[in-house]
């Protein structure tokens, strides 16, 4: 479904170069509960925005469903974020201004959807993460667990072929991280969602079907788990 | 739907959204200066267009009329005076025409003497051709048949005082007083000073004014002569029209409407006048795209974040960029309606005080071109405003913005 070749990205501090990836080849599968893991500074979070279309490799390729997204301009890469991906932060990362409900439709009406398919689809997905009560709420209302599911129905509304999760449990506890990750779980296992996802924490292990480590901007690891898995 | 009317729809969303939700302080202030902008931007070109307006109506109501007749080239006077008159009396849009017969004199009163026009004039026609009548500020107007009176502009009356008077004047003449007129004929006559006009208007003002029957009198002669002739037109008439219709009835004397009196001088001043309007509109505009754009900068840095959010959940950067504009075409929309109240306000104030000059009291004219031109500018002013930094934001690269 995805498969990098030779994926590098080096920043720039001045004149001084730093390698976040170097030379990454790898294959997502389609269905894939994937973790990125690895020690801080390993590269995961640069991997996941490379693949995520956030940021542009310096070398390599990526290529999705046999197409080479590292030749796309800025718009058809916002275009094909919109239609064919999902996104999760760490923070959230959801508009102040917007209530849950209208968060969630935002996506969707960036689809030229109508109102009523969008308001629709949203309740529908809202309702799947248990927010039904809570549509008219501003995130600044929400519980961080809650607002992270909103970010959820936020990056399923659209239907994704892979959802993109970034520490999505990191500001969380370990009661709302675990019904985050359960989430991920279901709609892993019932609608088949591929899940990319960076994490640090052991204990998220046991989640993901297969784990790729990270270090020093390299596979270290690749590691299938679906015998594992919860 | 069409992709442009898909990100315009998203667009909107976000920018009614964003002010409803945002910062209600930061939205009254914008509204507030955009309102006062455009107050100031309507202000001056109305006060200049009541000025404009006050000489024009002081120009018909008390000097010229809607149409002029003077003597015909090389000639001094307007003969077949009666016979004229029959003539333009009948003429369609003609209200009535008043002869004028504008003979020189010196006016004297307690030791004060005054070179200048004396009028004599038809009242039963002045009447109904200028506004002197209604303009007297004490004693009364002259009575068709009215002999060894005068009536005399405020100007020409004075104060005993006379470093109270704008022009030379005889010093403080009151109704009743008797002033001495020396004709250019050599005849001398006393008159009773029976009322004193003031219009404001400082041509009018300078004028004295004898009955027709007077100047018979002084010449001991039928007159069928005048020096002009003031033709009031029906209300709503043409005066171009009207001069046309007078000149294709044979009339031979110089026919002009108070915009040909005016004329070139009249349109410097106009000119001028549009001049010192564009730069107040300018500077006016400058405030406006300035507050506007340090509003939007000071909000699109606050919102750097959010703005790369949406960018990395796949909302176009136009989108983004015109959720700013339309906030800022709402904003000035809103400032719009708030200058409208002020200008409102301020019409009605200045419709029960206006504004005092020497020379008549301006009422500011607010005109529905003076209203659009301006609200078109201060809105095509605030959307490039509101654009320029939503734009140079919604550019930057996601992670950098995210970062905020």
């Amino acid at each position: 479904m995805i498969r990098t070749t030779n994926l590098s990205k080096t920043y720039y501090l001045g004149v001084v170069e730093v390698p976040a990836l170097r030379g990454v080849s790898f294959e997502i599968h389609r269905g894939d509960f994937l973790g990125l893991m690895g020690p801080s500074g390993s590269g995961k979070s640069t991997l996941l925005h490379l693949l995520g279309l956030l940021d542009f490799p310096t070398t390599g390729t990526i290529r999705i469903n046999g197409m080479d997204v590292s030749e796309m301009d800025d718009d058809e890469r916002t275009d094909y974020r919109l239609r064919k991906m999902g996104y999760i932060f760490q923070d959230y990362a959801l508009v102040g201004e917007l209530t849950v409900l209208e968060n969630v439709m935002l996506t969707a009406m960036a689809q030229g959807k109508s109102e009523n398919e969008c308001r629709k689809a949203s309740e529908e997905i809202l309702s799947v993460v248990g927010l039904s009560e809570r549509l008219k709420h501003l995130p600044k209302e929400l519980s961080g667990g809650e607002q992270q599911r909103v970010a959820i129905a936020r990056s399923m509304v659209n239907r994704p072929i892979i959802l993109f999760a970034d520490e999505p449990c990191a500001n969380l506890d370990t009661t709302n991280s675990r019904a985050v990750l359960d989430q991920f779980h279901t709609i892993n296992e019932e609608l088949g969602q591929t899940i990319v996802m960076v994490s640090h924490e052991e204990w998220h292990k046991e989640y993901f079907h297969r784990i790729v480590y990270l270090k020093d901007g390299q596979i270290d690891r690749d590691e299938d788990r679906r015998s594992h898995s919860a | 739907m069409n992709e442009t009317l898909i990100r315009l729809r998203l667009s909107f969303f976000l920018g009614l959204r964003s002010l409803r939700r945002g910062n209600i302080g930061s939205l009254v202030m914008t509204v507030v200066i955009i309102g006062m902008v455009f107050t100031n931007m309507i202000f001056l070109p109305s006060v200049i267009t009541g000025a404009i307006n006050l000489f024009v109506e002081q120009t018909i109501e008390y000097s010229s009329g809607n149409v002029l007749i003077e003597p015909k080239e090389d000639a001094e006077v307007i003969e077949d005076l009666e016979d004229l008159l029959a003539r333009v009396n009948r003429v369609p849009g003609v209200l009535r025409a008043a002869p004028h017969n504008n003979i020189g004199g010196v006016m004297k009163f307690k030791g004060s003497r005054l070179a200048g026009s004396v009028i004599a004039i038809r009242p039963r026609d002045e009447v109904l051709v200028t506004g002197v009548s209604k303009m007297i500020r004490e004693g009364q107007y002259l009575g068709e048949g009215d002999t060894g009176v005068i009536i005399i502009g405020n100007y020409v009356a004075g104060h005993k005082d006379k470093s109270e008077d704008l022009m030379p004047s005889l010093g403080g003449v009151r109704t009743g007083d008797s002033i001495d007129v020396e004709f250019t004929n050599g005849v001398t006559r006393t008159y009773r000073v029976k009322g004193i006009f003031e219009t404001k208007s400082y041509m009018a003002d300078q004028a004295v004014f004898i009955t027709w029957d007077e100047l018979e009198s002084i010449k001991r002669q039928k007159v069928d002569q005048a020096t002009e002739v003031l033709i009031k037109t029906v209300p709503g008439e043409d005066d171009e029209e009207v001069k046309l219709s007078l000149i294709g009835m044979g009339i031979q004397e110089k026919i002009k409407t108070w915009n040909d009196l005016l004329g070139k001088a009249f349109a410097q001043v106009v000119q001028s006048y549009g001049v010192i309007n564009s730069i107040s509109t300018i500077v006016s505009i400058v405030i406006a795209i300035v507050v506007i754009f340090i509003v939007i900068m000071i909000k699109t840095l606050n919102n750097r974040r959010q703005i790369g959010i949406l960018k990395a959940i796949g909302i176009h950067r136009t989108t983004i960029t015109f959720s700013y504009v339309f906030q800022v075409i709402i904003l000035a929309l809103m400032g719009i309606v708030f200058g409208l109240l002020i200008l409102l306000a301020m019409d009605r104030y200045f419709t029960v005080y206006p504004i005092v000059f020497p020379d008549g009291d301006i009422r500011p004219a607010f005109t529905i071109a003076d209203i659009v031109t301006n609200a078109v500018l201060l809105f095509i002013a605030s959307a490039i405003a509101g654009f320029i930094p939503a734009w140079m934001i919604a550019r930057e690269d996601i992670l950098t913005a995210m970062r905020g």
